[in-house]
């Protein structure tokens, strides 16, 4: 099991001596410093609004985590949809196109523990970029009061749905060796994942007259990361969401071992 | 030198234990079988030059030895061990130089290096000696902390072998390790696989199609045309006929291609084999497709 160390190190160690890593972490940056500063100013001419028309119950209810920290994870959820792939695309596909692959799979080490050590690699990423988001949420905590269980657990729920897309972009890039299929393969499959499943069975259920209630709606809306996000970020964990996040790392992560497996065959 | 640790293994050639042993190893990639049934073995601390023509099987055979892919048919041992139903084992037993040095660009030899050993469980205590006596042994020390992407071609392939030798496996499998080298570096490598085999007792099997390469460092030789083993001789004895090693190998693979034409036309194939020693029996539809 140590070899997932091995190469989980040696992984970040290339990320991060390419571009591509600085590039990504860059632009997330950027992207959630303005989204952060529109987030704050937003917040404060909301409150100045209320104040002009004396709407003192709405102030009371005013917080900085449902009005401020919430919108803000929210938005950077979408921004990791289209950056995520960019880190991932190459953890499988580089070491096929390199031949390395070759010597990985002559050394004495199991599938998963390449599988598990790229996977790693791709959470040592993610955990950066939640760290990002932290040190602006941190800034709050300098000059307010937020509540910081709740704050901690949109954290948590971001760092959660990132290292599960990480598993989606490991399986993806171990279909191909051919980086741009595996951004796109990534993007699509985290665009269905994230957003697109409920709407489309909103479309089909409407169209076929079927309740939206009905047992397939609500699975599928289970299987979709959006309603796990939304319902954490209010500050609700509940297992079936950790589950949800457990399990869809699990099931992308087998899947990513599966084709290795079989590619030898072909 | 070379004529006395030749001379050497000749005699305990019997005695040593089996390091290699193939037995109808196949493969078919669809209706294209790229191997069909080879057979052979290697003793402890032989040097063994796999040869055959471009496409005749060598990549595919060495994939199989290596366990990178599984056979279709039959099976591989290293050192005693099944590549396929025992492969961890085995696999810790193998040095292996694919086609493609399988490099990380962006690495230094000397983390590349290092990276492998940590693969091949090189235990902690001894990995920076070992890492540093690979890149010695392959004449790397000087460009150790140079990027690879900035190596060239010959200083790759040693990069390479560096990783090849770094666990000090029992058994080296090298696919055309001098490819793409200058004379001199040719020389080098060819007297450091002579070294690695007559004083570190490592077992050697290389693909090649120099011919002098064979001559230079091989005591015996197992020739493959379109799958199939066509030859498996020492060394010794193939010069002890007179001819030329080009005209041996000219010659069986003429001999294995008439048998093949013979079989096609004869359609049951029942007499068709008789001279190419080791020959599959099945006369495969894709034969003129093959090469």
């Amino acid at each position: 099991m140590r070899h997932i160390t091995t190469i989980a190190s040696r992984e970040l160690r290339s990320l991060f001596v390419s571009p591509v890593a600085y590039v990504v972490l860059t632009i997330w940056s950027v992207i959630a410093g303005t989204f952060f500063l529109a987030s704050l100013i937003g917040f404060q001419e909301e409150m100045i609004q209320y104040q002009q028309y004396q709407m003192l119950q709405r102030i009371e209810e005013m917080n900085l985590n449902d009005h401020l920290i919430e919108p803000f994870i929210g938005s950077m959820w979408v921004i990791l949809l289209f950056l995520l792939p960019a880190i991932t695309m190459g953890l499988i596909s580089t070491e096929k196109a390199n031949g390395t692959d070759e010597l990985l799979l002559t050394s004495p080490i199991s599938i998963w523990e390449i599988v598990l050590g790229k996977f790693f690699a791709g959470v040592g990423f993610v955990t950066v970029m939640t760290a990002i988001v932290g040190f602006f949420l941190g800034i709050l905590f300098v000059y307010g009061e937020p509540e910081l269980g709740k704050t901690l657990t949109g954290l948590a729920c971001l760092l959660l749905v990132s290292v599960t897309y990480v598993a989606v972009g490991v399986f993806a890039s171990s279909v191909t060796r051919n980086q741009l299929i595996a951004f796109i393969l990534t993007f699509v499959l985290l665009l269905l994942l994230g957003m697109m499943l409920p709407f489309m069975v909103q479309i089909t259920m409407s169209g076929s007259g079927m309740g939206q209630d009905s047992g397939l709606a609500s699975a599928v809306t289970w299987m979709s990361t959006g309603s796990h996000v939304d319902h954490m970020l209010q500050g609700l964990v509940d297992t079936s969401d950790l589950a949800y996040f457990a399990i869809a790392s699990a099931v992308f992560l087998l899947l990513s071992k599966t084709v290795i497996e079989s590619a030898r065959w072909r | 030198m070379t004529q006395n640790s030749q001379q050497g293994a000749e005699a305990a050639d019997t005695s040593a234990p089996i390091a290699i042993e193939v037995e109808g190893l196949a493969k078919r990639y669809g209706d294209f079988e790229a191997v069909r049934g080879i057979s052979f073995q290697v003793r402890a601390g032989e040097v063994v030059g796999f040869l055959g023509p471009n496409g005749a099987g060598k990549t595919t055979t060495m994939r199989m030895l290596t366990g990178f892919i599984p056979p279709s048919d039959g099976v591989a041992r290293i050192a005693g061990h099944d590549t396929f139903s025992d492969s961890i084992a085995a696999r810790r037993a193998i040095g292996y130089l694919p086609e493609t040095p399988p490099l990380y660009p962006e690495m230094t030899p000397r983390s590349y290096v290092d990276f492998v050993a940590k693969l091949k469980d090189v235990p902690r205590g001894r990995r920076s000696a070992a890492v540093d006596r690979a890149l010695e042994l392959c004449g790397l020390t000087d460009v150790r902390h140079r990027e690879i992407r900035q190596l060239s071609k010959g200083y790759r392939q040693r990069v390479g072998l560096a990783q090849a030798i770094v666990h000090e496996p029992a058994v080296l499998v090298l696919d055309e390790p001098t490819v793409g080298l200058d004379p001199i570096q040719i020389r080098e490598i060819r007297a450091l696989i002579r070294d690695l085999a007559a004083t570190g007792g490592q077992t050697v099997i290389l693909s090649t199609h120099i011919l002098a390469e064979v001559d230079a460092i091989c005591q015996r030789v197992v020739l493959i045309d379109r799958g199939r083993k066509v030859l498996d001789q020492s060394l010794a004895e193939l010069k002890a006929g007179g001819a030329s090693l080009e005209e041996v190998f000219a010659r069986a693979i003429a001999v294995d291609e008439a048998a093949v034409s013979f079989q096609a036309a004869g359609a049951d194939g029942t007499t068709g084999t008789a001279g190419a020693p080791g020959a599959d029996t099945a006369p495969g539809a894709g034969n003129g497709a093959a090469e």
